[in-house]
């Protein structure tokens, strides 16, 4: 690293390695979705071949189910919202007129998880794929049905990309409420960026249930919990937190491409967007309503009849706000000048594709019709509609509306507009013969009935007219990288900020900051002056900026060794006591990135890197919030969910337990009761240590958090000997589901216990050499805020476990 | 119609069928008429008045009226489908007194049919014209029952019971699908509905030896394709 961090050229390596530019990051976001959408869509053409004929056997039943997970896994997590998220990366911070994302290096670090998350992913597809279908239904995916590495190996993917996700979304929550150039509204903020802000809260809330699942099942078939393999939790206890997490995740791989859309619109149409303000409603309205509506992917699991219809009710209400959405689309196109350049045509086919979509979508809010329609190519047809007609199709349009900006250069229109109508025609003759085949299993390898033939047929020549017309998109791209002619900063001579400097922009966005007037219109800053297209020679901020920092190896060696630590405990838990030689290679391996990654965290936190806080920029309605507290709450939020879901999960399976013990007979009052104590005393004196810090006390303060650390380790203490107890009593992990959500979610509890008394130990070390005092208080804030949820935390557990 | 479920589900799915074309038709065929309409013939087309441009963030505009009109109506058609769903799921959910109780395992990879008698097939028998009671659930994981003809499915759980019923309309042989992804023999997990005249179901029901099992025998977890 050149020690002021200055940014190499492009053609460097190191530039691409250790960057931290919002810029750099969407570039590398993209060209990785890119490649896995063209490994997965090759999956897809594989299963295509298979089901062109009735009673084929050009791929086994094994291989076509490893094909079809892969192929919903990727497509779903690892291509479509990392593929949007390029775009939120590049364009988001340009069209609030900021210079970089609130956290540059956690947003490297995201970028890198999700990296070696997919490449564990690919491990585990070569090594022995998961085979249980996207949605991993229970209990197919416990280690009695699916004894197979592949399955450990995805739940550890799983884990980083969810984790890759929620610091991501933290990070753009932070940017876009906290960082907007000055003068800009909410309301004024671009449709694409108001998206994503929606999308990542989506995330924020929904993938924690995933996450909880994932940790769930990962705990199951590694250390033999009975989460998912007994009926008391089991297949229903699964579909709950995977649908509740489900149904929201396709929002959040939808709502970014309506935002595209409704960026493209305006500046093909030339006038701007109708019903705005209800397009952004429309989409708050509906990402709420998409966590009430789970209960639809599990109609025919036979629960409640009075809860079904609700679940109709709501899912068919949530079609509504959709509908707002594509009239508002629609009536743009009134007295409007349309010029249907490859953008617009993928937009507005797009909107076509998913009125199709959500038509279809109807059927299946309707409970009686579902009791037909679950399970079949109804409903591969329906999401294909949805999530590539209205997501994938919107977002390929969006690279064409962006691609100038990007490149500085054009693409080649003819061939786009070949592209779109290949695509367009083949994707229709690709999925709507298999709303016709309704009658048909999905995930079947093949079918005998020749009434399902000539569909079937149909459909596979379209996906290969579909596929192959995706490599046009790449040829056009590529040559016009380097050759396409010189797009000028604003081809589409659109309003928002992105067209408001140079194609493509320089390290520094602007050259000063635009500012948004009340009357609406805006000051733009003039436009660097090097010549179009290129880059500046040489790195130099724009006047009275500090010199911000652009590179930083952390977030690589970060994730590398994530990526190791649980590959080695995956694999570790997973080596037969047989070969104990290799265990111990794993075991070393999980050591060694721990320890390692120790080391890295301390370095990441030790290093200087700067992010320009700017006083001036608009930050309603958060004004006076810092940056990293905003960053914290938003975190905790996140976690209010984990842990829900590990509540919610106890009370599923405690309610479905006949004979639950009696109060006071295998936890004792008592041990909860002292623990309880401690924990609050504990909320006590990180609540004096805040104060002492702002006092500026260095003694106060060590004293503070030295006697919560004591209360902390005396917490883990009782908790270790009230196992050891139980354990001894024959209350092991898997003795019951009973004692499996104990040890489970009051484990969950003490692992955060001991993240707490980690941070404590770095930060008592700080305050000694006379840091975190007078203005310097915020890390022992943050760090109060953290102890607090963790006890807050408690005071749920205590009662539930101890007391009910 | 070839059952009672069958007539249920053609009878909704065709209002929902019918509205959701005519939607659809409508919509698009606006959007494409507009498109059309309203597309860039350079300068036979004027520029609108209120181009977007960059230095301006444009005015908002759109009526609360249009919002309304759509929403009202959306909201008609999706009552209309909703009253339908109900009184449908209604039929489908209660069973009338029935004469005939089926209890269905599936397993990795079949399905087992046991009758009142303990007899025990992996075909299943029925009369026509008579109330079939299906009780449904799993030895192992997580399975869907379903009689593709028939229209109608229930999951099929571990550590839980499900129920249909239908009235076959007509004798004949209807198939049994897994209709949820239950591992590598998913594919395969198929067997027969035989709907017999009630006549000729008495005779056959009436020769059966309690706890015989006929057919092929049933082989649990091992067959794979």
């Amino acid at each position: 690293m050149s020690e002021d961090h200055q940014i190499p050229p492009t053609s460097s390596i190191s530039r691409w390695l250790f960057t931290t530019n919002h810029k750099d990051v969407g570039i590398l976001y993209l060209v990785t979705s890119l490649y896995f959408l063209f490994l997965s869509g090759t999956l897809a053409l594989l299963l295509r071949t298979q089901l062109a004929v009735p009673n084929n056997t050009f791929l086994s039943s094994a291989a076509y189910n490893q094909a079809f997970t892969t192929h919903g896994l990727i497509m779903v997590l690892w291509f479509l919202s990392p593929f949007a998220f390029s775009f939120a990366n590049y364009i988001v911070p340009l069209q609030i007129g900021a210079r970089d994302l609130a956290f540059p290096r956690i947003n490297a670090l995201s970028y890198w998880l999700y990296l070696f998350s997919g490449i564990m992913l690919l491990v585990s597809f070569f090594v022995g794929p998961a085979d249980g279908g996207w949605t991993v239904y229970a209990p197919l995916n416990t280690a009695r049905y699916s004894p197979n590495i592949g399955l450990n190996l995805t739940a550890g993917a799983l884990v980083l990309f969810i984790v890759s996700i929620t610091i991501s979304s933290v990070n753009f929550i932070t940017t876009i409420l906290k960082m907007r150039a000055p003068g800009m509204k909410l309301m004024q903020m671009p449709m694409f960026t108001w998206s994503i802000l929606i999308t990542v809260f989506m995330m924020l809330y929904a993938f924690p249930s995933f996450l909880a699942g994932v940790s769930m099942l990962m705990v199951d078939r590694t250390l033999g919990t009975m989460y998912f393999s007994a009926p008391e939790g089991g297949s229903l206890l699964w579909d709950h937190v995977f649908w509740f997490f489900g149904h929201p995740e396709v929002y959040i791989v939808l709502f970014p491409a309506i935002g595209a859309v409704g960026d493209m619109i305006p500046s093909f149409t030339r006038r701007p967007l109708y019903g705005r303000k209800y397009i952004i409603l429309g989409l708050i309205i509906a990402a709420v309503v998409s966590f009430m509506v789970w209960g639809h992917h599990m109609f025919v699991t036979g629960y409640d009849p009075l809860v079904a219809k609700i679940f109709t009710l709501t899912t068919i209400a949530v079609s509504l706000p959709f509908d707002v959405i594509v009239v508002a689309f629609i009536e743009s196109l009134v007295r409007a000048k349309i010029k249907l350049k490859t953008p617009a045509l993928f937009a507005l086919g797009s909107i076509m594709l998913f009125i199709i979509g959500g038509v279809t979508g109807v059927f299946l809010g309707s409970v009686a019709i579902d009791h037909h329609l679950r399970g079949t190519y109804w409903v591969v047809a329906h999401f294909h509609y949805v999530m590539v007609g209205g997501g994938a199709v919107a977002l390929i349009g969006a690279l064409y509306y962006w691609f100038p900006k990007i490149t500085g250069r054009m693409y080649k229109e003819s061939l786009g507009k070949l592209h779109f109508a290949l695509s367009f025609i083949g994707f229709n003759l690709l999925y709507f013969p298999m709303f016709i085949n309704y009658d048909m299993p999905r995930r079947v390898v093949t079918y005998a009935e020749q009434a399902w033939a000539f569909n079937n047929f149909l459909a596979t020549i379209g996906a290969f007219v579909f596929g192959l017309a995706q490599l046009l998109l790449l040829y056009n791209l590529f040559t016009s990288m380097r050759s396409g002619a010189p797009a000028g900063s604003n081809p589409w001579n659109a309003f928002t900020l992105e067209w408001a400097t140079t194609s493509p922009p320089p390290d520094y966005n602007f050259e000063e900051t635009p500012r948004v007037n009340s009357d609406g219109t805006v000051s733009l800053p003039k436009l660097t002056s090097f010549a179009n297209g290129g880059t500046p020679s040489g790195y130099s901020a724009p006047h009275g900026l500090p010199h911000q920092s652009h590179l930083s190896p952390f977030p690589i060696i970060l994730s590398a060794l994530a990526f190791f630590a649980l590959f080695g405990i995956v694999s570790l838990t997973f080596i037969p006591s047989a070969s104990f030689s290799a265990g111990i290679v794993y075991l070393w391996i999980f050591f060694a990135a721990l320890i390692m990654g120790g080391f890295a965290i301390y370095g990441f936190a030790r290093e200087k890197f700067v992010a320009p806080e700017d006083e001036t920029l608009e930050g309603w309605p958060f004004k006076n919030i810092g940056r990293m507290k905003m960053g914290i709450w938003t975190f905790m939020a996140s976690e209010v969910i984990f842990f829900g879901v590990f509540i919610g999960a106890f009370l599923f399976i405690r309610a479905g337990t006949a004979e639950w013990p009696a109060i006071d007979t295998i936890f004792k009052i008592q041990h909860g009761a002292i623990n309880t104590f401690i924990l609050l005393t504990s909320s006590f004196t990180a609540v004096m240590a805040v104060v002492f810090s702002k006092k500026s006390s260095k003694g106060g303060v060590a004293a503070s958090l030295a006697l919560t650390l004591f209360l902390a380790l005396w917490f883990l203490y009782n908790k270790a000997t009230e196992w050891q107890e139980l354990f001894h009593e024959g209350f092991t992990l898997s003795a019951s589901p009973i004692s499996s959500t104990y040890y489970i979610t009051t484990g969950a509890h003490g692992a955060h216990v001991l993240g707490g008394i980690v941070a404590l130990a770095v930060i008592i070390g700080g305050v000694l050499k006379g840091r975190y005092l007078g203005h310097d208080h915020g890390t022992v804030e943050y760090f109060g805020i953290y102890w607090h949820f963790v006890d807050i935390v408690w005071i749920f557990l205590f009662p539930l476990f101890y007391l009910l | 119609m070839v059952s009672n479920t069958s007539e249920i589900f053609i009878g909704l799915f065709n209002q929902f069928w019918f509205l959701g074309v005519l939607v659809s038709i409508v919509v698009l065929g606006l959007m494409t008429y507009l498109m059309l309409r309203f597309r860039d013939q350079g300068a036979k087309t004027p520029d609108p008045e209120d181009a977007p441009m960059l230095g301006k963030i444009p005015e908002d505009r759109g009526k609360i009226k249009t919002v309304a009109i759509s929403l009202t109506l959306s909201s008609l058609i999706l009552a209309l489908l909703l009253g339908g769903t109900f009184g449908a799921i209604d039929a489908i959910n209660n069973p009338p007194q029935g004469t005939l109780n089926v209890e269905v395992t599936g397993f990795q990879w079949g399905w087992k049919f046991k009758y009142p008698n303990n007899y025990q097939d992996t075909v299943m028998t029925v009369p026509k014209d008579e109330v079939v009671i299906v009780k449904i659930h799993s030895d192992d994981v997580f399975h869907s029952f379903g009689i593709l003809e028939f229209k109608i499915k229930k999951d099929a759980l571990n550590g839980r019971v499900n129920t249909i019923w239908f009235v076959a309309r007509d004798a004949g042989e209807y198939n049994i699908v897994c209709y949820e992804f239950c591992g590598l023999g998913h594919t395969f997990m198929r067997t027969k509905l035989i709907v017999m005249e009630p006549n000729e179901f008495q005779d056959w029901y009436s020769k059966l030896k309690p706890g015989e099992i006929q057919h092929a025998p049933v082989q649990q977890g091992g067959q794979q394709p």
